[in-house]
């Protein structure tokens, strides 16, 4: 009822596939996640792909924020949360047991709704990762990579003569670019983002998606949001979720302009939310 | 008679606490109509009767003792002129004794036993006059508040207040007893530093209280020199910070973070028991079982442990005091919000990195608190040292020997008989002043780094 089967996919999901590569860097297949006895995510299918932005929207509790946090495994901490299905990163299985839930996190990061820079300076909260994963110590190779990470998350500008600064003391918008520079700062391939603009104000908010729009293309990105105009405006594929179900997944001019799903078209219009 | 007086007052307010009620809720047709909830009425009345009342007993407590004492005196014919202070004073308590009949022997003095029958008399009579104001003032207080009642009154606003000036009365009190005992405390403390110079009590290396009774015996002057106690409390207690810090610290991370939630609901509460076994147990647990486990492990490796050893008593004392640690740190690991450990393990940290590197600095504030407030029990503690460290002061850092602690020695000095102003018995008002200036300053630090932790998150 929700999506076509997988073999049409290509179909529905890219309608010119000679003129637009599909290319999934992760794609989650028949993904159950169970908290004890809630069924909060039910068989969904979804591909992150390559290079865009992926918004998944619905209203609150439909399971969004669970499903995105399978992807990097972050479910795992959750001791009553059971997930079944498969999800696969380039290919292979992220359950793999040759993967290591540490690489995995490594190459696919994460930005929380709520910014949550550690109480350490600007420089060691971006440095932290790197050191972790052993890509650099100290010294000027350490300086240089938080200086392009602080860079690429349009925050050098302002924080550069602060670097030894507690990350707690910036503004709320500056810290969530904070955390989205540590989660770039250990170079991974896909980023994954829940609703990081829900604790910001409006020009805030504004900065934040220009980020998502120059980092699009670098990294695969998946952002949950409750704002339609947000996912609108940054996001190059939409996926509708109501009640734990993907209801449509699609292009998202296609999504915004001419759902195929009538719950699409009552969500997006604002019939309910 | 008073305690007769004061059950009748109990039961006119609960009776006044009804009628004003009723009479209030008479006034209306619902509820709703008055000011207040109906409850304020009737606690607006009863407060009126009980508090009146109340300060009459209270007067009668206060001023009965003097008031009876000078009638007894002026009716009994003695001189009081030509009588020196004490001799009166000495009158009065034989008086007082034959009065309440702890005098089993009646001695044979006529005016004695007459001044003794006029203070039972004189008492049951005062007694009989402040009940007749207390039932007096009580029934004024209820009949004025009873009139004044009216829907529109603000009888909670009444009652609200009188309730925050109980509140600040009994936080007041806690706070004046507590300068008081610092007071009595510094007042002894002086006296004994009129006897023997402070810089010898806070430098001086050899401690010997015992002072003769008699100047020709030997050791008539005594030695005041506190540093070996000093450092046996220091030794003591940090032996057992040894002990607790890196076991309580390391089972809060163990509970916060790997125990699985059933580990943790059984090995929480039996920590936690740790905490309520009574210290005396400890104490004979040291001295008994410890101390000699240690003798004997120490004399087969060659090493010669006192039966009452430092070692001994610091590690049980340090087995006492790790569920303050552990509790502690684990309230101050739980404060770090959850957002920074996704943050961490977001990152691909692993656990023990994440709880390394981010949980652990930021609930070091809490954490210092923790030690500082379990240190701070330990120089106090007092039975399990009696017990299991000695009484010897001895001045080392060998913690096979026995030391003897701050605490030790105010019990030694104080128990049995004593004379109250000789030096050895004030000595242990300046022992027990060092203590609480140490324990208060730890507890102030402690306050001061839990301070800038609240701001932290906030
Ligand atoms: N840690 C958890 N424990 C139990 N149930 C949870 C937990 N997190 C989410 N849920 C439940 O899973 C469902 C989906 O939640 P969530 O993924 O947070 O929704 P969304 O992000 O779309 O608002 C909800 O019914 C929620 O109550
Ligand atoms: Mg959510």
């Amino acid at each position: 009822m929700l999506l076509a089967p997988s073999d049409s996919e290509a179909e529905v999901i890219v309608p010119e596939p000679s003129t637009e590569e599909f290319r999934p860097k992760m794609n989650a297949t028949a993904v159950d996640v169970y908290y004890g006895d809630t069924h909060a995510v039910k068989k969904v299918d979804l591909p992150i792909l390559e290079g865009d932005v992926t918004a998944l929207i619905g209203p609150s509790g439909c399971g969004k924020s669970t499903l995105l946090r399978c992807f990097n495994r972050m479910n795992d901490a959750i001791a009553a949360c059971r997930v079944e299905g498969e999800i696969t990163l380039e290919g292979r299985s992220i359950f793999d047991a040759e993967i290591d839930v540490v690489e995995l996190r490594a190459r696919v990061g994460m930005v929380f709704q709520k910014p949550n820079p550690f109480p350490k300076s600007v420089y060691d909260n971006v440095a932290y990762g790197p050191r972790i994963h052993g890509i650099a110590r100290k010294g000027p190779e350490m300086d240089a990579i938080v200086a392009s990470s602080l860079e690429r998350a349009g925050l050098w500008q302002e924080v550069k003569d602060r670097l030894q600064e507690s990350g707690t003391a910036l503004s709320g918008g500056q810290q969530q670019r904070l955390c989205i520079a540590r989660a770039i700062a250990v170079d991974p391939e896909v980023i994954l983002m829940d609703e990081p603009c829900s604790a910001l104000d409006p020009i805030a908010t504004a900065k934040i998606e220009e980020l998502i729009c120059e980092l699009r293309g670098r990294f695969a990105i998946a952002i949950v949001t409750h704002n339609m105009q947000q996912a609108a405006r940054v996001s190059q594929r939409t996926a509708f979720f109501h009640l734990g179900e993907l209801v449509e997944y699609g292009r998202t001019e296609d999504i915004f302009t001419n759902p195929v799903q009538e719950r699409t078209r009552d969500y997006i219009t604002g019939r309910y939310g | 008679m008073i305690t007769f007086a004061l059950s009748m007052l109990l039961l006119a307010t609960g009776a006044s606490f009804v009628l004003g009620r009723r009479r209030v809720l008479a006034m209306v047709e619902r509820p709703v109509d008055l000011q207040s909830l109906p409850g304020y009425y009737g606690w607006y009345t009863a407060l009126w009767c009980l508090v009146p009342g109340f300060v009459v007993v209270l007067g009668w407590m206060g001023s009965a003792p003097w008031l009876l004492e000078g009638a007894t005196l002026n009716a009994s014919g003695i001189d009081l002129a030509s009588r020196s202070e004490a001799e009166i004073s000495l009158f009065m308590n034989n008086v007082k004794n034959l009065a309440s009949g702890s005098i089993p022997s009646l001695p044979d003095d006529p005016a004695l036993l007459a001044a003794a029958e006029r203070y039972i008399e004189l008492r049951g009579r005062g007694a009989a006059i402040a009940s007749g104001f207390v039932a007096l003032f009580a029934a004024a207080g209820f009949s004025y508040a009873f009139r004044r009642l009216r829907p529109n009154l603000a009888a909670r606003n009444d009652v609200e207040r009188v309730l925050r000036l109980t509140l600040m009365a009994c936080s007041t009190l806690a706070v004046v007893i507590t300068f008081g005992i610092v007071f009595s405390l510094l007042a002894e403390t002086l006296q004994f530093f009129n006897r023997v110079s402070p810089i010898e009590f806070l430098f001086g290396t050899h401690w010997s209280p015992q002072t003769a009774l008699r100047v020709d015996q030997v050791g008539s002057s005594g030695s005041f020199g506190a540093v070996p106690i000093f450092t046996g409390t220091l030794l003591i207690t940090a032996i057992a910070m040894l002990v607790a810090v890196p076991i309580g610290l390391l089972s809060a991370i163990y509970m916060g973070f790997y125990a699985s939630r059933r580990v943790r609901a059984v090995a929480k509460p039996l920590l936690e028991v740790l905490a309520g076994v009574p210290t005396v147990v400890y104490g004979f647990f040291a001295a008994l079982a410890v101390g000699p486990v240690l003798r004997d492990v120490g004399s087969a490796i060659g090493l010669s442990v006192a039966s009452e050893s430092a070692l001994a008593a610091g590690l049980i004392m340090g087995v006492m005091i790790i569920p303050f640690v552990s509790s502690l740190s684990d309230d101050a690991i739980a404060a770090v919000p959850d957002a920074m450990r996704n943050g961490s393990l977001g990152l691909g940290a692993t656990e023990s990195e994440t709880i390394r590197s981010v949980i652990l600095p930021a609930a070091l504030p809490g954490i210092v608190n923790a030690f500082l407030l379990a240190a701070s029990r330990a120089i106090g503690e007092t039975m399990i040292v009696v017990m299991a460290a000695g009484l010897a002061a001895n001045l080392t850092a060998n913690p096979l020997e026995a030391v003897t602690t701050v605490t030790v020695q105010i019990v030694t000095l104080l128990t049995g008989d004593q004379e109250f102003d000789s030096a050895k018995t004030l000595s242990a008002f300046a022992l027990g002043l060092v203590l609480f200036f140490v324990t208060l300053c730890l507890n102030l630090i402690a306050l001061a780094v839990v301070r800038r932790f609240r701001e932290e998150y906030e």
